[in-house]
């Protein structure tokens, strides 16, 4: 081709471009519907939380000051007077058991799957992980209560029992913490591992020094959606801990049950007493707040390690 | 079997372009490799490589996008090995042992063979943590060591009057130029006698690829240099050898001089004048 063939070509390239009007008056019609829409969507999906945040506020408020949280229940019936020190300590004492158990082996196979795994077996792992995520947790509940709470299954007898409910779950959050980790270490360059492999780094040294570090906002993220997952549970408990109205003396055994805040939403709610109701109102609004304070204070915190991360 | 004929045929060619090329003393060959067949898959990737690296030399490989170049640079300090599905037959000697031999030490062998990628990719550390990381994870310990240690290379990377004041900073605010010699320092660190270079300067703007060319010229004294590049202007200014890749295959492998003058192929021929 010829150089003044090429610049007629270049010539009619610039000439021809058919705009076509009317779409042009559409897609910003489209764009409208779009965001309309997407905007509504938000709105019907939020609404529920507002509604709840509400409606408990509305009924519960009266219920709402420093002896509520401060005290346990007592009266007739039971929880009449007093408030639900021994919910929040009881959830405490899940919430840690349940992460002694989650959190090592949530990070450690996610670690696993992004970084060690066979691409076969790690899609069967994924698979079964998300099965794990699916399985209803009155299912858990149930076998929580075989395993842990009986001597029939492993023989581990804990009766109705913080011990029996926490690790029942630590079980459920577990694959919630395993896919969250993998999805953040996936989310890190491959670069970063690479040049610590090109440097002569075992794998281990890899994920240690560098992953698990660059990823560690990720993993705290992985640990607190695990957290709020489970505090919410009420069907695993039926099964394995009940509901206990005072302090617990140990953690397995008679006396190792401990009071829950969404058991004793669930139990009060049941009761025909109409102070019960509002206290149950009261609680969720607890429930809430904690479920909120625990989503701040572990977004402070992992913006905190991950700043002082990159310090060293 | 067409196939097969064709490859011999290559090979002949290439053998004699080495041989030509590179007075055949052996004490001097760092790196030999020898019919190396590389795979992804069923795609047969690098095919029946052979050629060999002097000491103390800058070799660069050339090539058009997708030729093998990267997959190739990287069987010499096995990173491959980490591509699931990819398969290697062949050799490849360093100080004339099999670098694939099952007796190899992988750790031992990348820190032998030091490695500096195609976008600076320092880690989310300080500047100071970045060197000495490649001390630390081969057990170093001794604190004055490491920190002596640390001057001496980003000063070889002609970079540590630039960041003395910021050894303590985070490496990604250093600019990408910056980044790139920190690469350059934390792989010196760990005392390789080989240094791969994946297209170090394809980011970077022209002054910062000056100063990477600069320091490539000074660091031949202490290491073998193989660059992959596509720039070949780069390549022939500041390598003492060339080879051409194609497809997987080594079309032309010689000293810089003839290779950009007298290529012996055609296809090398059309790639220096820009044909590709």
């Amino acid at each position: 081709m010829t150089e003044k063939e090429n610049n007629k070509k270049t010539e009619d390239l610039g000439n021809y471009f058919p705009i076509n009007k009317s779409y042009i008056k559409r897609k910003k019609i489209y764009n409208r519907i779009a965001y309309t829409f997407a905007a509504l969507a938000f709105i019907i999906g939020a609404f529920p939380v507002f509604h709840i945040i509400y409606s408990a506020l509305i009924i519960g408020y009266k219920y709402l000051n420093w002896n509520f949280i401060s005290t346990l229940p007592s009266g007739f019936p039971i929880g009449a007077k007093g408030g639900i020190l021994n919910a929040i300590i009881g959830d405490l004492y899940l919430v840690v058991i349940a992460s002694c158990l989650a959190v090592p082996l949530g990070i450690g196979s996610g670690l696993y799957l992004s970084l060690f795994g066979k691409k076969r077996t790690n899609s069967i792992i994924r698979l079964l992980n998300e099965l794990m995520i699916g399985i209803p947790s009155v299912v858990w509940g149930i076998m929580g209560f075989y395993i842990f709470s009986t001597n029939a299954g492993l023989g581990f007898h804990f009766g109705f029992s913080a011990l029996a409910a926490g690790l029942t779950l630590g079980f459920i959050m577990t694959p919630i913490v395993t896919l969250l980790t993998e999805q953040a270490v996936n989310r890190i360059p491959v670069s970063y591992i690479e040049g610590a492999l090109a440097m002569g780094a075992t794998k281990w040294q890899a994920t240690k020094s560098v992953i698990v570090k660059a990823a560690m906002g990720g993993i705290f993220t992985a640990v607190l959606l695990g957290v709020l997952n489970i505090i919410g549970q009420t069907a695993p408990l039926l099964f394995t801990n009940y509901y206990n109205t005072g302090m617990p003396t140990g953690v397995t055994g008679p006396g190792g049950a401990v009071g829950d805040l969404a058991m004793l939403i669930f139990i009060y709610i049941h009761e025909p007493s109409r102070i019960l109701h509002y206290k149950a109102e009261a609680a969720s609004v607890v429930l809430l707040f904690f479920v909120f304070a625990l989503d701040i204070g572990m977004r402070l915190i992992s913006w905190v390690t991950v700043k002082i991360f990159e310090m060293l | 079997m067409a196939d097969i004929d064709k490859n011999n045929k290559n090979n002949n060619i290439d053998k004699n372009n080495i041989d030509n090329a590179i007075d055949n003393n052996k004490e001097e060959i760092k790196i030999e490799v020898k019919n190396l067949n590389f795979y992804y898959g069923d795609y047969h990737l690098l095919k029946d490589i052979n050629l060999f690296f002097k000491k103390n030399s800058v070799c660069t490989i050339l090539g058009p996008s997708g030729c093998g170049k990267s997959s190739f640079l990287r069987t010499l300090n096995r990173m491959n090995d980490y591509t699931e599905g990819s398969k290697l037959k062949g050799e490849v000697l360093l100080d004339g042992k099999n670098i694939y031999d099952k007796s190899i030490d992988v750790v031992e062998l990348r820190r032998n063979v030091g490695m500096v990628f195609q976008n600076p990719n320092p880690f989310p550390k300080t500047v100071f943590e970045n060197v000495a990381f490649g001390l630390k994870i081969h057990g170093i310990r001794n604190k004055q060591f490491i920190a002596e240690r640390v001057e001496k290379c980003l000063k070889y990377a002609g970079l540590f009057d630039e960041v003395k004041d910021k050894l303590h900073k985070n490496a990604f605010s250093l600019s990408g130029g910056q980044q790139q010699r920190l690469c350059i320092a934390r792989a010196i660190a760990t005392n390789p006698s080989v240094l791969l270079m994946d297209e170090p300067t394809a980011y970077l703007d022209p002054a910062s690829t000056a100063t990477i060319l600069d320091l490539i010229a000074n660091f031949k004294k202490f290491y073998t240099i193989i660059i992959v590049s596509h720039n070949i202007q780069q390549a022939g200014r500041i390598s003492d050898y060339s080879g051409f890749f194609l497809n997987g295959e080594l079309i032309e492998f010689s000293k810089s001089g003839d290779f950009f003058t007298r290529p012996k192929d055609k296809r090398t021929e059309n790639f220096i004048t820009n044909r590709f």
